[in-house]
């Protein structure tokens, strides 16, 4: 047993690394087969494996067990090493993991049999929300008192992103799940009509926001300096970015109502905030390219570096792409179409994923002691990965606006153009054929990774050696 | 130093106090966060014109609020919108017959019975805000449910004959609960509406409540704008 091992807690980061890949299994399974189910109806099989059962199963077992498996994970692992403490307490953070992988298994099995609230991303029936507060309230206290017993005094740039996402998940959370059960397994939003449209996309923006964004960033602000040994570019960036960006983010969330019956202002509001917050996200963006360019040289090597400069790269692009869709005008073509599936997927695959695979490549040889089985197999999870990406996001935006402009178009006579709906579908297929072979492709990727994890820690407690990767370093090669 | 510096000097001046203290830099957080949250979901609660009712605009009975729960369930709502918007090429889609008069987009009236909203984020299929307009054809929605190639050949909807088997038939005892609950949370059922509901669902499969919400859809409205021209 290492030294830091006496120190530090972990078995919990162990743990969530897992459960991180089994529900990122399940979740791009899911994903890829019901992008097939788009082109193949025969792959519906009713009742329980039917496209409408099963997307909410795949977004909430790719944001909900996925995401926020790997955030966990670097959760317990930063927190502990930048307060230089043990965790507070080992007993909650193991119940936290039990109660949290229980909690998913019961997302998989309720949302094939249709127990749903049809909020997006919010869809658990409220026996299971209130497990997810039962569970996030002990991580909570155990998060907080390790930071309140920390030994060191500066609370660190990655740790601000934390914390500013464990305030705002249960707010965003309790509020828009607000419900009136009517049996164990039904219940009704207390919210109506534009109000319940309001406070769901207030909700669903800011999941973007706080699980998917905020909290990757955090771990990009402890693991790309560490990793290459350099220290971030900017600190004050960091702050202007920081507080730039949980402050615009809460506000966007009306973008997803332009042209609706919501109030006029409101939209507006949405609109112009998502605009600014184009800002505190390159800002983010910058930071982190300009700290890797300190280590730019490696890149071609070092798959680790590869998968964070694509990850940022891809976050650059889907938060430009973003306010580009807040406005109005824009909206009107891209609203309802496969373009914002494109979008919510560059930053998913692109930014979510890719992040979290450095981060898995960066912990596995760490955590059990032993170098990674193939940097080779790195590297090609890494292109195999991109090239999935890339035929995913351009075949769904060249259908998305297809589609936009399929429904828009019409003739001489002021006649809709393609009044027959299925005739649009038909040209979206070959699209989001692509779709499904692009997703098929990124899924084949988490399979190498997790065949080279695997090998990994079969090996484990052989030695870990690190590759210095700081400027003029010399290559040390890796046996 | 241009102001841009000073600017960041000032603010940072604070915030490197704050990353001292983890209660203050929680608060804080806290408080940033809050600021448009509360801006935007409180003042719409009280503008009227985002709660009250369209006139002519009711309620679902029974067999129609049986039927939101399937739609609900089987999540239709992930490839079917409900909500026009008010553009000529989307009202003239989903409002053919121009039953809406001059603006067959939807309104916020039209929604305040809808615990929770329906709206969808993704048109893969039509829009159905106005469907008992488009197809007010029971048999044909039948036909199209049982299976969608029946009726639109080239359509990529799942097949849904397990809804009108004998295993669907809907208990009415549990949708009187339904209504109960919406009840408390502000929909003006009548102790008639909720009795009614063991006569109006007597032997009705869940297809066939489907079908009466999607007849139930935009109907109101129509009916309304109908009787006004």
């Amino acid at each position: 047993m290492s030294s830091s091992e006496q120190k530090y807690n972990d078995t919990i980061v162990k743990g969530f690394l897992i459960s991180g890949l089994v529900w990122g299994v399940a979740s791009m399974l899911v994903g890829v087969w019901i992008a097939f189910q788009m082109v193949y109806p025969e792959l519906n099989f009713g009742p329980y494996f039917t496209f409408g059962r099963l997307r909410p199963l795949h977004t909430n077992a790719a944001i909900f067990g996925f995401a926020l498996s790997i955030i966990f994970a670097t959760a317990y692992h930063t927190v502990q090493r930048l307060c230089r403490v043990r965790i507070w307490s080992d007993k909650l953070s193991n119940l936290h993991l039990f109660l949290y992988n229980l909690t998913i298994i019961a997302a998989a099995i309720t949302l094939p049999l249709g127990l749903n609230q049809s909020k997006e991303y919010a869809e658990l029936e409220w026996p299971l929300d209130l497990m997810v507060v039962i569970w996030f309230v002990i991580f909570l206290i155990n998060y907080f008192a390790t930071i309140f017993t920390r030994e060191e005094k500066q609370l660190y740039a990655a740790i601000w992103f934390y914390i500013a996402s464990w305030v705002t998940i249960p707010i965003l959370f309790i509020v828009n799940n607000l419900s009136i059960p009517v049996s164990w397994i039904k219940s009704y939003s207390v919210y109506s009509g534009v109000y319940d449209a309001n406070i769901q996309w207030w909700y669903g923006h800011n999941a973007v926001a706080f699980v998917l964004t905020t909290p990757f960033l955090g771990l990009m602000y402890y693991y790309l300096p560490k990793h290459i040994k350099q220290p971030i570019y900017s600190h004050r960036l960091s702050i202007i970015h920081f507080w730039s960006l949980i402050f615009l983010y809460i506000w966007a969330g009306p973008h997803h109502l332009l042209y609706s019956p919501l109030p006029d202002w409101l939209q507006t509001t949405g609109m112009v905030f998502s605009i600014m917050l184009w800002m505190p996200s390159w800002g983010g963006m910058l930071n982190g390219f300009l700290t890797l360019t300190q280590a730019k040289e490696k890149i071609k090597t070092d798959a680790t570096l590869k998968m964070l400069l694509v990850g940022l790269t891809f976050y650059g692009m889907s938060t430009f792409e973003g306010p580009l869709l807040s406005i109005r005008a824009v909206s009107g073509l891209g609203h309802n179409t496969d373009w914002i599936i494109g979008h919510v997927h560059g930053g998913t695959l692109g930014w979510v994923g890719m992040m979290s695979f450095a981060v898995i490549y960066y912990l596995v040889p760490r955590l059990w002691n032993t170098n990674l089985f193939s940097e080779r197999l790195a590297n090609t999870h890494f292109w195999v990965a991109t090239l999935g990406i890339l035929l995913y996001i351009v075949s769904m935006w060249v259908s998305g606006i297809s589609e936009g402009s399929m429904w828009r178009a019409i003739d001489e006579t002021g006649a809709l153009k393609f009044p027959n709906w299925v005739q649009i579908t038909e040209t979206l297929k070959p699209y989001r054929l692509f779709r499904g072979i692009g997703g098929g492709l990124y899924l084949i990727g988490l399979l190498i990774m997790i065949y080279n994890v695997v090998r990994t820690i079969l090996n484990s407690g052989s030695g870990f050696k690190e590759i210095d990767l700081r400027i003029g370093s010399k290559e040390e090669k890796v046996v | 130093m241009n102001w841009f510096d000073k600017l960041l000097d000032w603010f940072s001046g604070f915030t490197d106090q704050w990353e001292k203290h983890g209660v203050k830099f929680t608060l804080y957080t806290t408080i940033a966060i809050l600021a448009g949250g509360l801006f935007e979901l409180v003042p719409p609660f009280f503008l009227s014109k985002t709660a009250e009712p369209i006139q002519n605009v009711k309620p679902y009975n029974a067999l129609e609020l049986a039927g939101r729960d399937v739609y609900q369930k089987e999540g239709c709502n992930n490839c079917h919108t409900q909500m026009i918007r008010p553009f000529k090429w989307e009202v003239d889609r989903f409002d053919p017959q121009h039953s809406y008069g001059k603006d067959g987009y939807s309104k916020a009236g039209e929604y305040v019975y809808d615990h929770p909203f329906l709206w969808g984020s993704k048109r893969t299929g039509p829009d159905l805000a106005h469907e008992s307009q488009i197809q007010p054809s029971a048999e044909w929605h039948k036909t199209h449910l049982i299976n969608p190639r029946d009726t639109a050949k080239g359509s990529i909807m799942p097949a849904y004959p397990w809804l009108f088997e004998e295993s669907s038939i809907i208990d009415a005892s549990k949708i009187a609960d339904h209504m109960r609950g919406l009840q408390k949370i502000g929909v003006p059922y009548t102790e008639e509406d909720i009795s009614s509901a063991s006569s109006l669902l007597a032997g009705k499969t869940a297809g066939d409540a489907l079908i009466a919400y999607l007849l139930k859809l935009g109907r109101d409205t129509a009916e309304l704008s109908k009787s006004l021209q």
